[in-house]
């Protein structure tokens, strides 16, 4: 299952993290600053996972943007053991293209996205994330599927607004 | 928040999830889900605002609660959610639906005992045959998980799985759902990987899957990463099925595809595929050799990692040595702890599963010396049982002999390093083995190791108590096994007989006063090589009981149990440090009153009766020094003589074999005022039970790599020989391994290839048409070098049936390959006539208009068959091919003119029979095809109907003749 997904440019400030299980904030901290790291020391000729703390991370990167996702062999399977217990059973490259398909929902939300669209519509990108990903499992891949909640909440609010108003 | 703690902050979220505006509300519920830790008590303050949104009307304000559901609650708070989320599966947007289901695995997974996995079971049932498919492919991420914990429950979703996979590779889902032109990527491989799970060791579930994923596979082929995607999954799934060979070759090629693909990211797959299909399948490694070695020198990590996660799964017993090499070569070079855990636990199963192995020995010093903190005791615990125990099966006293001094030799040089750097559990190790087997040594006398370890004790200052002990006790051991004491020794074990150290002292002073006054018992307390051997306790003291009976009969006092007797001085030296420990069972009652007893010398008791069993060269420091409390009456001192005897038994039983029944002295009744203590049991200090070994660069094999260093290319090569079950490295250590020396390197790969590149020509020949000999695969038959034998071989085998086959009654052999191409009405027995071959077929309706033209098959016409009803009769069973015609008919309304239509075609009129208006013809094509023809006319006039039965040896002949004869006589 997908632990995390983090944005963060390259200069190693987060702009966007998503934790799909409980981290202490200072874990959090020293987890991204540690994964940018090592996704910087990379080069365009390596693959796109790494290693990590357990952790088997895929990043992909757009612009000065990486986009980071992380994840973990299923919780369940690793307490009881059995099945295909404790490998991770994530398909890379499929996460790879989930991935891209995250930021072309976004660009289709956006416009054109860039990282002050992230920074200054926070909350907005985390409604995305939750359209497509619960509880570290991708429910939804379709563009449409995915904003038209977020559109139906945009509109929901500006009635709202101008009640008040 | 920017480095500062945002907790004041906290109760606004949980006010703001109160809002009733809805962005706002989702705004709270999502910073209470990113900041608010399991444990904290805001969570709770969240269950009531979550209810009264699940009822809410509004869809998103559900949405907003289902999404908060997911991550804000907590176990107990479940059964408060979970009747609510349940109605939520049944609610008309299907936004809401797919949420639901989620919710309901969250709750499974956090109180499994609320949430009945039955009933989620249940529930998914219904939710995959949703009429939506984002619901449809929520769902299938519960079953996947749920699935890959217990497949049972789902397996008869196998077909709905498999029907729903058909659907979308046909494109048959809303183009909404296409990711760059491949219909749904991620819900295609989530029901692969389900299907991977259900599919796991049943072979009637794979079955069913087989087709499914050969097409999944070939639809998704489309050069783009997605695509990769679905068929990296596909060929984990037939990796992980019941097998299925043509599955796993097109695997396999998808495999090496990946491998040899410029991107890294395909590579990648390639290795991790590849590492997915060795480990049942190995011969499909030997193809990519090459790529391998180049992926374990890419300078990309993450590829080198995978790298030896495939070596790791393909290991067998004659690389082992090169991959182990390899991975410590690793695991020296990281500094990352989980990969460091991991290789270790690679390298311990690996040296384990091939393990009465001199490689074993040296393999687990080394990684003890890179990676000791992560080595488990069992793991050294093992290393020691084999050194004492041997390879075990055959008894091959040699190669155990060989074993330990191999182990001796590793150990002693390792006494020459800086101890420093050494971990604990190595020395303890060491000293052990040198301790027991240090007379084994070809390189060292006794004296020599003895001193070492001397040194060892007098310099490490930096010791542990318990390895200090050990170290002691082999010096111990040592001097028994030398004969003469030398004086370091001596000092040593003087220094040590004022320690500190309850034990150790007493180890010491035990020592000591078998030295003066009985050296010639040494060799009995202190046995050579007799650690595997049982100690055998009496725990009874039988053996006093004459001295006790005697002592009674003196008019001494009955023994009393004086368990509360704690102010007694005598009870904590003899107990030494284990008995102060607080005890929380009584100990067993004695059974043999001990009465009073004054022990005297030790010497005194071994002269006369030898009570001290053979201990099996365990420190004999357990035991109770009597001869320290002289003329002691206590009572009490014999009961916690049980305790040691317990602890005997359990390090015997890790030690050694089975309880070998070795011959332990019966202890006699000894003579009164001689006694001594019943057993000298070993300590069992818990850090004896973890090893070490030592580190020895010397003696590590080294990958032959290393040993040659010519060009580039070559050296690959060697490696790969190493890798691919080509032949070990040869200059390891020589110890008996029996391995063929290996000559050239070139050997062990060509044999493997050669096979690789025959395999697609045995087929091809089948495959080929006899009728097309010209365009033969040139490129395969280029490489085998002898193309020159093998068309012509076939040609000539087509011709052959000419000859092979002169009777034209009996069926010939070369017509099956035929009917498998029932298109390319083919005879095996012209080859050259290829290009009359279609025109005979497609003009079968046009001759037809042409009333009197015979029938022609290849190019040859079909003669009359003149034979009797009799012989009609014999040969319609050996006919195999029938092809039957029911036509009505205008032309044929009666027998006659039906048997001219047959004598016109070209056959024989064998009989016609009026009276059942029925008729029977024969004929013959190139005087080795047979056709006969059974008629019956019914009915008169216009619903006139003939069923005529073509019997042929040729079913294409038998077809052509069909339609010819059905277009005559409609």
């Amino acid at each position: 299952m997908i632990s995390f997904i983090l944005m963060v440019n390259k200069q190693g400030q987060t702009r966007c993290s998503k934790y799909y299980e409980w981290l202490p904030m200072e874990e959090r901290t020293a987890l991204e600053a540690e994964i940018i790291r090592k996704c910087l020391s990379r080069s365009e000729l390596q693959c796109s996972f790494i290693e990590y703390r357990g952790y088997k991370t895929i990043y992909r990167r757009y612009a000065s943007l990486f986009f980071i996702v992380g994840t973990r062999p299923d919780p369940l399977s690793i307490e009881n053991g059995s099945g295909v217990g404790g490998e991770n059973r994530e398909n890379e490259l499929g996460l790879l293209e989930f991935i891209h398909n995250l930021v072309e929902i976004m660009d289709k939300w956006a416009g054109s996205i860039c990282e002050l669209d992230i920074m200054y519509q926070l909350e907005e990108v985390h409604f995305i994330l939750d359209e497509m990903v619960m509880n570290g499992f991708i429910v939804e891949t379709c563009k449409g599927a995915t904003l038209r909640p977020i559109d139906l909440l945009e509109r929901e609010s500006r009635k709202g607004e101008a009640m008040f108003k | 928040m920017l480095g500062h703690d945002g907790s004041f902050g906290y109760i606004k979220a949980v006010e703001l999830a109160a809002s009733s505006s809805i962005i706002h509300k989702r705004t709270g519920y999502l910073l209470c889900s990113a900041c608010l830790a399991p444990s904290h008590e805001f969570r709770f303050m969240l269950v009531n605002q979550m209810q009264r949104d699940l009822s809410s009307s509004s869809i998103l304000e559900i949405c907003a609660s289902l999404i908060a559901v997911t991550s804000i609650i907590t176990g107990d708070m479940v059964p408060a959610m979970q009747s609510l989320v349940l109605k939520m599966l049944d609610h008309n947007s299907e936004i809401v639906r797919k949420k639901a289901i989620i919710a309901m695995h969250r709750f499974h997974q956090l109180a499994p005992e609320s949430v009945e996995k039955q009933e989620l079971v249940e529930k998914l049932r219904k939710v995959i045959c949703d009429r939506d498919p984002s619901v449809m492919g929520s769902s299938l991420n519960v079953i996947e998980s749920m699935a890959a914990v217990d497949p049972k429950p789902f397996k008869e979703l196998v077909a709905s799985l498999i029907s729903i996979l058909k659907q979308i590779i046909e494109h048959r889902l809303p183009t909404d759902f296409e990711y760059h032109r491949v219909p749904a990527p991620w819900i295609q491989m989530k029901i692969i990987r389900i299907l991977a799970a259900l599919g796991k060791n049943d072979s009637n579930a794979s079955n069913g899957m087989y087709e499914i994923l050969g097409e999944t596979m070939k639809k998704a082929d489309v050069g783009i990463n997605a695509g990769y995607a679905v068929v990296y999954e596909c060929v984990r799934t037939i990796t992980c099925i019941y097998p299925n060979s043509t599955l796993l070759d097109a695997a396999a090629d998808a495999i090496s595809r990946f491998i040899q693909s410029k991107s890294q990211n395909l590579k990648y797959f390639g290795v991790t595929g590849l590492a997915a299909i060795v480990e049942s399948h190995p011969q499909y490694a030997e193809a990519h050799q090459m790529s391998v070695i180049e992926c374990l020198e890419d300078r990309d990590e993450t590829l080198q990692r995978r790298t030896l996660d495939l070596l790791y799964k393909m290991t067998n017993p004659v690389n082992v040595q090169f991959i182990t090499g390899k991975l410590l070569d690793f695991l020296r070079g990281t500094t990352d702890s989980f990969l460091k855990e991991d290789l270790t636990t690679k390298v311990c199963s690996l040296a384990e599963r091939y393990a009465p192995n001199n490689l074993y020995v040296e393999t687990i010093t080394e990684l003890f010396a890179i990676s000791g903190e992560f080595v488990s005791q069992e793991v050294s615990q093992q290393l020691m049982t084999l050194i004492a125990e041997g390879a075990g099966e055959d008894e091959d006293a040699d190669a155990d002999t060989i074993l330990r001094q191999h182990s001796v030799t590793i150990y002693a040089d390792l006494l020459e390093k800086p101890i420093a750097k050494l971990p604990q559990l190595l020395i303890e190790t060491m000293a052990w083995v040198l301790g027991e087997y240090a007379y084994l040594s070809a390189d060292y006398t006794l004296e020599e190791i003895l001193n070492k370890l001397c040194e060892l004790v007098r310099k490490g200052k930096q010791l542990k108590e318990s390895t200090r002990k050990i170290i002691v006790t082999s010096i111990m051991k040592l001097v028994a096994q030398a004969g003469t004491c030398p004086p370091q020794a001596a000092k040593i074990i003087d220094d040590f007989s004022k320690s500190k150290n309850q034990d150790l002292q007493q180890r010491c002073i035990e020592f000591q006063n078998l030295i003066t006054c009985a050296p010639h018992m040494l060799g009995e307390v202190l046995p050579v090589d007799a650690s595997c051997e049982d100690i055998q306790v009496d725990p009874d003291l039988s053996f006093m009981d004459a001295y006790v009976s005697q002592a009674i009969a003196n008019g001494a006092k009955q023994y009393e149990n004086l368990d509360d007797d704690d102010d007694d001085d005598d009870y904590d030296l003899t107990g030494s440090a284990k008995a102060s420990v607080f005890k929380m069972t009584p100990y067993a009652k004695p059974t043999a009153p001990g009465a009073s007893y004054t022990s005297s010398s030790m010497g005194g008791v071994g002269s006369n009766s030898p009570h001290i069993a053979g201990t099996g060269g365990a420190p004999p420091s357990g035991s109770y020094n009597h001869s320290q409390h002289n003329g002691i009456t206590s009572a009490n001192t014999t009961a916690p003589a049980n305790e040691p005897q317990l602890n005997v038994r359990n390090v015997a039983n890790v030690w050694g074999k089975k309880p070998a029944n070795l011959p332990t002295s019966t202890p006699i009744a000894p003579e009164p005022g001689n006694f001594s203590a019943p057993v000298p049991a070993p300590v069992p200090s818990n850090n004896w039970s973890t090893t070490t070994s030592s580190y020895s660069t010397q003696q590590t094999s080294q990958p032959p790599s290393e040993s040659v260093k010519t060009e580039e290319q070559l050296r690959k090569e060697r490696m790969a020989a190493a890798l691919f079950g080509g032949s070990a490295p040869s200059n390891a250590p020589g110890i008996a391994r029996r391995r063929a020396p290996r000559t050239t390197v070139a050997a062990p790969v060509a044999p493997t290839l050669a096979p690789v590149q025959a395999a697609p020509t045995g087929p091809a020949p089948v495959v080929l048409p006899p009728t097309h000999p010209a365009p033969a695969p040139a490129p395969v038959v280029d490489l085998l070098d002898f193309m020159d034998d093998s068309t012509p071989i076939q040609t000539s085998a087509a011709l052959d049936v000419d000859v092979l086959a002169p009777s034209p009654i009996e069926p010939a052999p070369v017509a099956d390959p035929i009917h498998e191409e029932p298109a390319v009405p083919t005879k095996p027995d012209d080859p050259f006539a290829a290009s009359g071959l279609f025109d005979g077929f497609s003009d079968a309706p046009l001759s037809s208009l042409q009333a009197d033209s015979t029938f022609e098959h290849n190019g040859q016409s079909l003669v009359p068959l003149t034979i009797t009803t009799a012989q009609f009769g014999e040969k319609w069973g050996s006919v195999p091919h029938a092809s039957p015609i029911s036509t009505p008919s205008s032309k044929c309304t009666t027998l006659d003119s039906f048997m001219d239509v047959c004598k016109s075609v070209g056959l024989y009129n064998i009989e016609a029979i009026p009276a059942t208006n029925e008729g029977i013809c024969g004929g013959m094509v190139g005087g080795t095809e047979l056709v006969l023809i059974h008629g019956k006319i019914s009915g008169s006039g216009i619903s006139t109907k003939v069923d005529v039965t073509i019997k042929s040896t040729d079913a294409t002949l038998g077809r052509c003749l069909a339609m010819y004869m059905q277009n005559l006589i409609r």
